[in-house]
């Protein structure tokens, strides 16, 4: 499924510049859907979710990817359709697969570790292609309301693009 | 990131506005601690004008309500909405924080 790549924006892959990056996203996410002014709470709930999940990612690259060494960059790219979004985070950090989190246990109500899961939550698919750079791609489509249930697929590395 | 507290009797009130996330919660915790140190018999946490939370404001929160329900103490969140309430329902806080 193609659509435009509406923005591309490269950062210092360090905590600070996450405001950047997700205002840019929330800015974006506002062209999704319905026209301009109208904008339902269905596409308020999906920004938040979309917003919330690539903060969640971001998070994870800069404190954890770079943590230990001189960071380099996150760069996203956003690719939009008429009722979809699609964000690739690349960074060269060390590689961590989203698909190897073990889901929270929330009776417990943790303090940590509750990230992946609300990446994987809020997203309709998450793939992840560890190398150089790593690539993470999150997918979500307006007009299909999800229960909160993680989904993530790894793609095999001869289908890296 | 904002945040303000006030007591008044036994309830202290910790109004949070903005964005709690990775980046502005360590400017909060000291005041977190110092709220849990006080041993108040109820922590009412304003959220109305929270704009949005991360996975690290829910870990300083919840770290906040355990801390004060481990010397008896009960803490609600009030005001809940947006994304706040989003990550909340998703991780099943609104049953336990939300009054």
């Amino acid at each position: 499924m193609k659509g435009h790549i509406i923005v591309r924006l490269e950062v210092p892959g360090v905590i600070q510049y996450r405001d950047i990056m997700l205002r840019t996203l929330s800015a974006t996410c506002k062209l999704i859907g319905p026209g301009p002014g109208a904008r339902s709470s269905r596409a308020s709930l999906f920004s938040a979710h979309f917003v919330s999940a690539v903060g969640e990612a971001y998070n994870n690259i800069a404190l954890h990817g770079y943590a230990g060494h001189e960071p380099g960059t996150i760069r996203m790219e956003i690719e939009q359709g008429p009722d979809w979004i699609r964000v690739v985070l690349a960074d060269t950090g060390a590689s961590f697969d989203p698909a190897q989190a073990r889901p929270p246990d929330l009776d417990a109500l943790p303090e940590s570790g509750l990230g992946v899961f609300i990446m994987q939550s809020f997203v309709d698919e998450v793939t992840y292609v560890p190398g150089h750079p790593n690539l993470l791609t999150l997918f979500k489509r307006l007009d299909q309301p999800r229960e909160a249930s993680p989904h993530s697929r790894r793609r095999a590395p001869a289908e890296r693009s | 990131m904002l945040f303000t507290t006030s007591a008044d009797n036994d309830v202290t009130v910790l109004r949070i506005e903005g964005e709690l996330d990775a980046v502005s919660v360590t400017d909060i915790r000291a005041a977190l601690n110092t709220i849990a140190e006080g041993k108040p018999a109820r922590v009412e946490v304003d959220l109305s004008a929270l704009r949005l939370i991360d996975s690290s404001g829910v870990g300083a929160i919840v770290s906040l309500f355990k801390a004060v329900r481990a010397y008896g103490g009960s803490l609600t969140t009030t005001g809940v909405h947006g994304q706040p309430l989003a990550i909340f329902r998703l991780l099943r806080l609104d049953r336990v924080l939300m009054g």
